[in-house]
């Protein structure tokens, strides 16, 4: 089947306040020492899947556009020289507005990339600041056009909202500057204060004002309704995009494909099999180095885990759960596993059943977890 | 062993005094295990025990000693609970003996707790010796325990032990003071069998084992016994003695302490108090002092999966082998489905059930408020009792209610004698006695419902009092008062499971509190949940729990999908120990948030 292929890149000029990411600033002194040991491990993958066509190519962080232009070629190079790679392939990269150049992008461009995400979060400066991005929004702006005369015409921004003194009004702003910029895909994330971050300490002292429920539900249900009536179909709970235009990677984790991550704390799922990497940028280096494969943790999902997944991810996405594409991945009957749990979320209005498919409602895509939950074991 | 070597004890002490370090300590010295063998605490051996440093269930150990005048002795240990739910096992444990060590820590003082118990003691006509234990603690002052332990008791203590259980200290002392001041028992070999059993075990291969002290004649396998109370007669198959370890021996003579086995098959069949005797040649009366144990505190217990319900009585059922004074019977509620209404001798009893059904039995429990019973007197001429208060008839049906008193003694350093007067009047307390017992400690006697003791009393009492304060109570009786039920609704549903019966004039102040500690128990759920306190079709009091916007997990990072998946599971774990209510999600410990109001 054809696989996907995850690259990260972990490290950033600076951590944003929210980001639990794996991550790191202060590590200029690894870049190339860990160019090096991904370059190492790609070939490795590239031997085991040797026949198996890579169809998208995701390389993530952190921040990718970091990297020296040298250094990205050095990388896509390697991927093309391991993998045998589908023409119409889907490469994406990560980028920070005020960490691409002309230089960098005609690498990327020269290397196969054909779609850029920029992680613009909103078009506020003064957000902007108050979450420890490095740029401006004007910056956000030039790349977006740099990239498009290097030739993207596939470009996705990601924006936030639930941020620390955002207003509605912010948000709608942001959407519609990010609409103006003629791209393809948006991502529309709320902020979540994850533990061992700086946003999480300055909760606990009680610093960080976050807006209050109510906004943030106006400002969810604003991105809702607001994309979609502006070319932007809502086809997974955070993902907007031009019809045709769906992160085809991003596919591969929910329609519960096989994918291959490789660097810093990379997952893979791989002959049913999920696998991650080391989280250490310095022991992955070491272990590479001496020829050991980089995992630190495996997991073989028992089968009702694995039920779970598969129709908790599938769900995610408008289509919804393909009944029959269940029943013959597991060879179980769906019903008969889960037809109390169907029942009971028809009632609550959280999923709608259509032939052979299932669907969140809007209320369902409000309250996912609710559905999630339900489908999992225990 | 002569009977005149025999000398049979227990101890009497408050929790934390030293009882169980200094019976281990006696182990130790005699020999009986050497400290490799001793676990600590040999005679607590359930972890619930261990842990809560209570002694539940009675032990017992024969111990050997060679005395200073050469002579050896068989001292048997009776350990005996030390918690107010057992006043009435202590009792047996005690008429089993013919002495006992008080043990008084020696910065402490005696407590409520130790007071009460010496009387049960003095009644069974034991001889005291006091021990000062802890001697080697700072705030020690030995001197001013003893004057305490002559005014209030009017005990001698010129001869008291000062011991230190901890370090080692005095232990030889009270060994030879229990040998010098502890008469032998008296009983006559050639008698009829008459042996009193002052605890029992299930064992799953002998059946229920009864532990026994014999007063007269012999026991010995092959014999035929008889239960006086139940009419029980078994063939004995075994007796034997505890070293601590269950010991077979040939026979139980006169003044010995064992255990009695005879392939009997229920624990109520071997009740604790009653009088084994010689079926083939009985004794005309029975040992004085047995009743029956009933239930003091009911509560439901409820699987929050409903499936666990035969799980739920299975080990109720393995429980009550071991435990006679727990009673259940199913019921049905119609929040919480189906489930069991249970008796207890008192909360520790209660709380020690719930616990071990959760870690033993692994079953997630919903526990209602525990509740006394309550006499309802109807217009119509009918009296009944109830233990559940959904089960309380409308109003219109009720001519009165009497609920139970008891008598509560409470000891208190003088500092805190206003708090607990207030306490006590806020609890619907009569004032009856106060008695200084040194120049700062006091002795405050009231007369409170058993209600009010089992809702917070204690708790409020140790913490209005910052833990000096010692409580005791025994029963007094049924009495007339003004009471109504309480119901709360969730969503305009009543929930049954949450109806309280209370006092008229507080029913007010209760269901306000009660809705606003509801309102921060109950999770935010995709709607808004309206709680509200009502009696019968009047609302008091209503609080709202506000819809969540939203719940859903924006970023799935990377492919991570796994720690995405963990997020959902110790969500749904969370989710487990709720009970849906209607469509509400109620979770566990909203059913017993009435307990915890202050």
């Amino acid at each position: 089947m054809k696989t996907g292929l995850y690259i990260h890149i972990p490290f950033c000029q600076q951590k944003c306040l929210y980001c639990d990411f794996p991550s790191y600033d202060n590590l200029t002194h690894l870049y190339q020492p860990y160019v090096a040991a991904l370059c190492q491990e790609i070939s490795g993958w590239g031997g085991v899947l040797s026949g198996t066509l890579i169809d998208t190519i995701y390389i993530g962080g952190g921040t990718p556009s970091l990297l020296s232009a040298d250094a990205l070629k050095a990388i896509l190079t390697k991927v093309h020289e391991s993998f045998s790679i589908d023409e119409s392939a889907e490469i994406s990269v990560e980028a920070n507005p005020g960490t691409t150049n002309q230089d960098k992008l005609l690498a990327l461009t020269s290397g196969g990339v054909n779609r850029i995400s920029f992680g613009v979060q909103t078009f506020s400066n003064t957000l902007l600041k108050s979450i420890g991005r490095i740029h401006s929004a004007e910056q956000a702006v030039r790349a977006v056009k740099e990239a498009q005369d290097a030739g993207f015409s596939n470009i996705n921004l990601d924006l936030m909202y639930g941020l620390p003194g955002q207003s509605c009004k912010d948000l709608k702003v942001s959407i519609q500057e990010a609409i103006k910029l003629d791209i393809t895909h948006i991502s529309v994330y709320g902020l979540k204060v994850e533990e061992g971050t700086p946003f999480a300490a300055m909760d606990q002292l009680g610093t960080l004002i976050l807006p209050e429920e109510a906004v943030d539900e106006e400002m969810y249900t604003f991105t809702t309704e607001y994309l979609p009536q502006h070319g932007f179909r809502r086809y997974e709970i955070s993902n907007f995009s031009k019809v045709g235009y769906e992160c085809r990677h991003n596919f591969k984790y929910w329609k519960y494909h096989p994918y291959i991550g490789v660097g810093v704390a990379a997952h893979s799922f791989f002959q049913k099999e999920r696998l991650s990497n080391i989280t250490d940028v310095s022991q992955y280096i070491d272990c590479v180095e001496k020829g050991n494969l980089p995992i630190e943790f495996r997991e073989n999902p028992s089968i009702a885990i694995a039920m779970a997944e598969y129709i908790f991810l599938a769900l995610r996405m408008v289509w919804g759960l393909s009944i029959l594409e269940f029943q013959e991945y597991f060879n179980r009957d769906f019903y008969l596993e889960y037809g109390v749990i169907v029942s009971e979320l028809l009632q609550k209005k959280l999923i709608a059943v259509k032939e052979d498919r299932i669907n969140l409602t809007v209320l369902g895509m409000k309250y996912g977890n609710v559905v999630f939950r339900a489908f999992l074991p225990g | 062993m002569k009977t005149n070597n025999i000398r049979n004890f227990s101890i009497i002490a408050h929790i934390d005094h030293g009882k169980s370090t200094l019976a281990d300590r006696l182990i130790e010295y005699t020999g009986t295990l050497s400290s490799r063998q001793m676990e600590a605490q040999v005679l607590d051996n359930m972890d619930l025990e261990r842990e809560r440093g209570i002694t539940i269930k009675a032990q017992s150990v024969r111990l050997e000693y060679t005395a200073k005048d050469g002579e050896t002795y068989m001292l048997n240990l009776i350990d005996t609970p030390g918690h107010v739910d057992f006043t009435y096992e202590v009792s047996r444990s005690l008429a089993a003996c013919e002495g006992a060590l008080l043990i008084v820590d020696a910065a402490q003082g005696i407590e409520a707790q130790t007071l009460a118990n010496v009387y049960l003691a003095l009644d069974n006509d034991l001889e005291i010796i006091t021990v000062i234990n802890k001697i080697d603690l700072p705030s020690a002052d030995p001197e001013r325990v003893k004057q305490e332990v002559e005014d209030v008791i009017g005990l001698d203590t010129s001869e008291a032990v000062l011991t230190s259980a901890k370090s080692g200290i005095g232990i030889e002392e009270v060994l030879e003071s229990i040998v010098k001041k502890i008469p032998p028992p008296k009983g006559n070999v050639e008698e009829p069998l008459c042996a009193l059993i002052f605890d029992s075990h299930f064992d799953a291969y002998k059946g229920v084992i009864a532990y026994v002290r014999v007063i007269n004649g012999i026991i010995k396998p092959g014999m035929k016994m008889k239960m006086m109370a139940t009419n029980k007669i078994v063939e004995v198959t075994e007796v034997g003695v505890f070293r601590p370890a269950m010991t077979n021996v040939s026979e139980l003579a006169p003044g010995h302490v064992g255990f009695v086995a005879g392939s009997i098959k229920n624990v109520k069949d071997v009740r604790v108090g009653d009088t084994i005797t010689d079926a083939d040649r009985p004794v005309a009366e029975a040992l004085p002092g047995y009743r029956k144990v009933t239930p003091m505190v009911y509560c439901g217990l409820y699987p929050v999966d409903s499936s666990e319900y035969d799980l739920l009585r299975d080990a109720l059922e393995k429980l009550k082998l071991n435990d006679a004074s727990l009673v259940f019977e199913p019921e049905t509620s119609s929040a919480l489905g189906f489930g069991f209404r249970c008796g207890f001798l008192g909360l520790l009893h209660m709380e020690v059930i719930q616990e071990r059904l959760e870690r033993e039995y692994n079953i997630t429990l919903i526990t209602t408020a525990p509740s006394v019973i309550y006499r309802v007197f109807k217009t119509d001429g009918e009296i009944f009792e109830i233990e559940n208060p959904s089960k309380l008839p409308t109003p219109q049906e009720i001519e009165h209610i009497e609920e139970p008193y008891v008598k509560a003694m409470v000891i208190v350093p003088n500092d805190y004698v206003g708090v607990v007067m207030e306490l006590s009047q806020e609890k619907r307390g009569e004032f009856k006695d106060m008695k200084y017992l040194d120049v700062t400690r006091v002795m405050l006697t009231y007369e409170l419902p058993l209600s009010e003791i089992i809702y917070d009393y204690f708790d409020r009492l140790k913490s209005a009092t910052r833990g000096y304060a010692s409580l005791d109570y025994e029963l007094l009786g049924y009495r007339e008062s003004k009471l109504v039920k309480l119901d709360i609704l969730l969503n305009s549903e009543p929930v049954d499971a949450l109806s309280i019966i209370v006092h008229r004039d507080k029913a007010t102040y209760r269901g306000r509190i009660l809705v606003e500690k509801l309102r921060g128990i109950i999770p935010r759920q995709m709607f808004e949940i309206p709680i509200q306190a009502a009696i019968g079709n009047k609302v008091i009091a209503r609080e709202t729990v506000r819809a969540m916007r939203k719940d859903v997990l924006a970023k799935c990072y990377g492919g991570d999908i796994s720690r995405k998946r963990k997020l959902l599971e110790k969500q749904k774990e969370g989710k487990k120990r709720m009970k849906q209510v209607g469509n509400v999600e109620v979770p566990q410990e909203a059913f017993m948030a009435i307990l915890k109001i202050d």
